[in-house]
């Protein structure tokens, strides 16, 4: 399925459900809830919260589909705008907010990568990992919802662009930024200090 | 390229799928090219490489993420409930509706009834054709000239109000119910004939009354116009 059938399936689904189709409402959910929790969860770094958004995003959904234009864009951009409103509300009101069981267990937020290597390699993999995770969530918001569109979810400028509402000069520029503190945090963060032009 | 254009241009390129045409891989040509002889540029991509590498690694960790059950669950019994509650609003609405409209309906049929009922009695006190009726009333009654109809648009047609009506003697209230009104001109002395008393200074005056005819063509009461009274 190419991406303006699925626009259009996500469309006719939408409809569907705000006539109380409930199918037609899970399919929605279904179809887009992984790539909300997952851009909520690297936001915020809290599993609660990126659940608790993802919740809030449908909500709103079913509270006024009406509220949703085809014209203006995909669904799930929509969503994703939803999503980086209820990211941004979050980060103002507890912005530092670290759940207890994400201190007590697996860092990531997500079940343990199992391989094959040797303890030491996973447990530097975990290390480096959790670098990545401590250093993207000390971002300023803006430069990290551009990272994390971009680096991670790996949506295009242009999709990035329209989720954040904003030029895709502004997206380059705030990645070209945020590259460049994520660079610095990480140095920092592994205790070997490096001039890095982050932009500050 | 300069060390800024590789700094803003150059890290971007890494993404996976970034070159997806010709523009981007002339850049990522010139990228290399910088960061071949520029020793700090390429201090600064060996660091970007590093980084991407525990940046995929994260992301490849939280790639299969997804929200817990217990989310669509909840969703899905919000759901139910927001449109049963919908659902229940709407009947409620729509009964609301047929009620105030069953009510609307009742309350006019209900005062259609009502006046119909108040114009029988009306209808039937209508008079049609008072010219004919007149010829009698003329000719029994010495005195009465001729009749004339109150109104030239009704052409006599009165409605019997009994309002200032005198009862002549020996009719009946219940004899004027279906009594029709009559505007004859007359001269004063003739409403002696009805046992009505007469200023005999003015007998010979012409007057205008209201005669209440029965249906058998006698009159049952007289009303004098307020003029004609003095």
């Amino acid at each position: 399925m190419n991406i303006s059938e699925q626009a259009s399936d996500d469309v006719a689904l939408l409809r569907r459900a705000a006539k109380g189709d409930e199918d037609a409402f899970t399919d929605l959910y279904r179809r887009n809830e992984a790539a909300l929790y997952r851009f909520a969860l690297r936001m915020t770094g809290n599993t609660w919260a990126a659940e608790e958004i993802v919740q809030e995003v449908f909500m709103t959904l079913m509270r006024d589909p009406k509220k949703y234009d085809p014209a203006r864009g995909a669904l799930g951009a929509y969503l994703f705008g939803i999503a980086r409103n209820r990211v941004m509300k979050h980060l103002e009101w507890l912005p530092r907010e670290i759940s207890l069981d994400e201190q007590n267990e697996n860092h990531s937020g997500a079940t343990a990568v199992i391989d094959s290597y040797t303890p030491v390699h996973w447990a530097e993999q975990r290390e480096r990992m959790e670098h990545v995770r401590a250093a993207i969530l000390d971002l300023p918001a803006e430069f990290r919802e551009a990272v994390v569109l971009c680096e991670l979810e790996e949506l295009s400028y242009e999709e990035a662009a329209r989720v954040l509402e904003c030029p895709i000069g502004t997206i380059r520029s705030r990645l070209h930024r945020g590259r460049a503190l994520l660079l610095a945090k990480l140095e920092m963060l592994r205790g070997a200090p490096r001039r890095a032009s982050a932009g500050h | 390229m300069k060390c800024e254009e590789f700094e803003a241009i150059g890290l971007g390129l890494e993404r996976q799928g970034s070159i997806a045409n010709g523009t981007q891989s002339a850049e990522r040509a010139a990228a290399l090219e910088h960061a071949n002889t520029c020793p700090r540029c390429a201090a600064l991509q060996d660091s970007w490489r590093e980084a991407r590498v525990a940046l995929v690694s994260w992301r490849d960790a939280t790639q299969q993420a997804g929200a817990p059950g217990r989310v669509e669950m909840r969703l899905r019994q919000e759901f139910r409930t927001r449109h049963r509650t919908l659902k229940m609003r709407r009947r409620l609405i729509l009964a609301a509706w047929t009620l105030a409209t069953a009510a609307v309906l009742v309350a006019f049929a209900s005062w259609w009834n009502w006046h119909l009922t108040q114009n029988v009695p009306r209808q039937e006190a209508r008079l049609v054709g008072a010219g004919t009726s007149s010829a009698g009333t003329g000719g029994e009654r010495g005195g009465v000239s001729e009749t004339v109809p109150a109104d030239t648009t009704d052409q006599g047609v009165l409605l019997a109000d009994n309002e200032g009506f005198t009862l002549l003697p020996g009719s009946l209230p219940q004899e004027t119910q279906d009594a029709a009104i009559f505007r004859v001109r007359l001269q004063r002395e003739a409403l002696v004939e009805f046992g009505l008393p007469v200023n005999l200074e003015r007998a010979s005056d012409w007057i205008q009354v209201d005669l209440l005819v029965g249906e058998d063509g006698q009159p049952r009461a007289v009303r004098l116009p307020v003029q004609s009274r003095d």
